[in-house]
């Protein structure tokens, strides 16, 4: 025991010494905005927008190089899957699916570099509530605004009335379309933002674990970095998946507002 | 840091515990269900087709992790519960 860092160390681990959404905040117009959450998006943006901004420098219709192939991989699998749930209707949300998922996905690998300490330096922007739920209600305003454009407004209106049951019994309708259309942008807010929160706090929890030891043996130091790291790789999978289904949704989302009325 | 001594802390705490205990476990029992049908409807599809795993694969995976999202959820909830509501 040598040491102010070693004696605190040794001191025991309560469950109220770890602080879970703790930001560091600032006032801006009277708005309180978790000041690392809005750092980490930008530089998630700006990742984004360089890796675009490169691939249009270097694209060819010769030989791709591995980096133009990745991206065709990537807009390729998007295409496919708008092309078959929506069909050829759906050609505009591509772009908007593909960008929400680059973008998440980038967002989401930002939890390898946490280290579990109380404020990261470059936190997952996604881990923190407020960019999931900005990106599903501005899924959710262009879902609705596609399916008043498909429908107009009477049709729009009147698909909230007149299913599942028959139109005599429309309270019931607005009552379980409108629960349903509430629901979508939660879940897809509260998915993304679970998912990668749940993974920073294990990487707190993973972190705390050094202070468990046997004696002069440092058991808790020991274990704690091989599991950071299997949980870091699982993370990343975790972080691709949860990306890939937030823009899946989006696409499927489009899909029953731009369907024609019949389908229903 | 400070832990609330009195009993109403104490109510608190134990509240916040049990709460995100019932929280996690049935997040837990709906997740273990949910990912376990999908393997298993995964699996009897590849024997009935060994030639389809590829793409149910990929399906699975993606089932998997919507069903997966639900215990996620519980487990934010319950991380907010245990390490943070209690304390205001």
């Amino acid at each position: 025991m040598i040491g102010l860092g070693s004696h605190l160390l040794s001191a025991p681990l309560l469950a109220s010494d770890i602080s879970v959404g703790e930001h560091p905040q600032a006032k801006v117009l009277g708005l309180t905005v978790n000041v690392d959450i809005v750092w980490a998006t930008i530089i998630a943006g700006l990742v984004v927008v360089a890796l675009g901004m490169l691939l249009r420098s270097r694209a060819t219709s010769g030989v791709p190089s591995k980096f133009q192939l990745l991206w065709e991989l990537v807009v390729g699998a998007v295409q496919k899957q708008v092309d078959e749930s929506i069909g050829p209707r759906g050609a505009k949300v591509v772009p908007l699916a593909l960008t929400l998922f680059v973008f998440i996905f980038t967002c989401n690998l930002f939890v390898v570099l946490g280290i579990g300490s109380r404020f990261e330096f470059l936190p997952a922007p996604t881990s923190d509530i407020n960019l999931p739920l900005a990106m599903a209600l501005y899924v959710f305003v262009l879902t609705n605004a596609a399916a008043i454009r498909n429908r107009g407004v009477g049709g729009y209106v009147a698909h909230y009335l007149k299913q599942p049951f028959s139109p005599k019994l429309f309270p019931i309708n607005l009552f379980m379309n409108g629960i349903e259309e509430i629901i979508k942008p939660l879940t897809l807010t509260l998915r993304l933002f679970g998912n990668l929160f749940a993974g920073g706090l294990m990487l707190s929890l993973l972190a705390a674990l050094v202070i468990w030891r046997l004696g002069p043996v440092p058991v808790g130091g020991v274990l704690a970095i091989p599991l950071t790291i299997v949980w870091k790789l699982f993370d990343m999978a975790i972080g691709a998946i949860q990306a890939f289904i937030f823009a899946l949704l989006t696409i499927l989302y489009f899909d029953t507002a731009m369907a024609p009325e019949e389908a229903h | 840091m400070a832990v609330d001594p009195s009993v109403a802390g104490a109510v608190r705490i134990a509240g916040a515990m049990i709460g995100g205990g019932l929280a996690l476990g049935g997040g837990a029992v709906g997740a273990a269900i949910g990912d376990g049908l999908a393997g298993s409807q995964t699996i009897a599809g590849v024997a009935r087709q060994p030639e389809a795993q590829g793409r149910l694969t990929t399906i699975m995976f993606l089932t998997v992790g919507l069903a997966e999202a639900a215990y996620f959820i519980n487990l934010a909830f319950t991380a907010l519960f245990i390490f943070s509501l209690y304390k205001k």
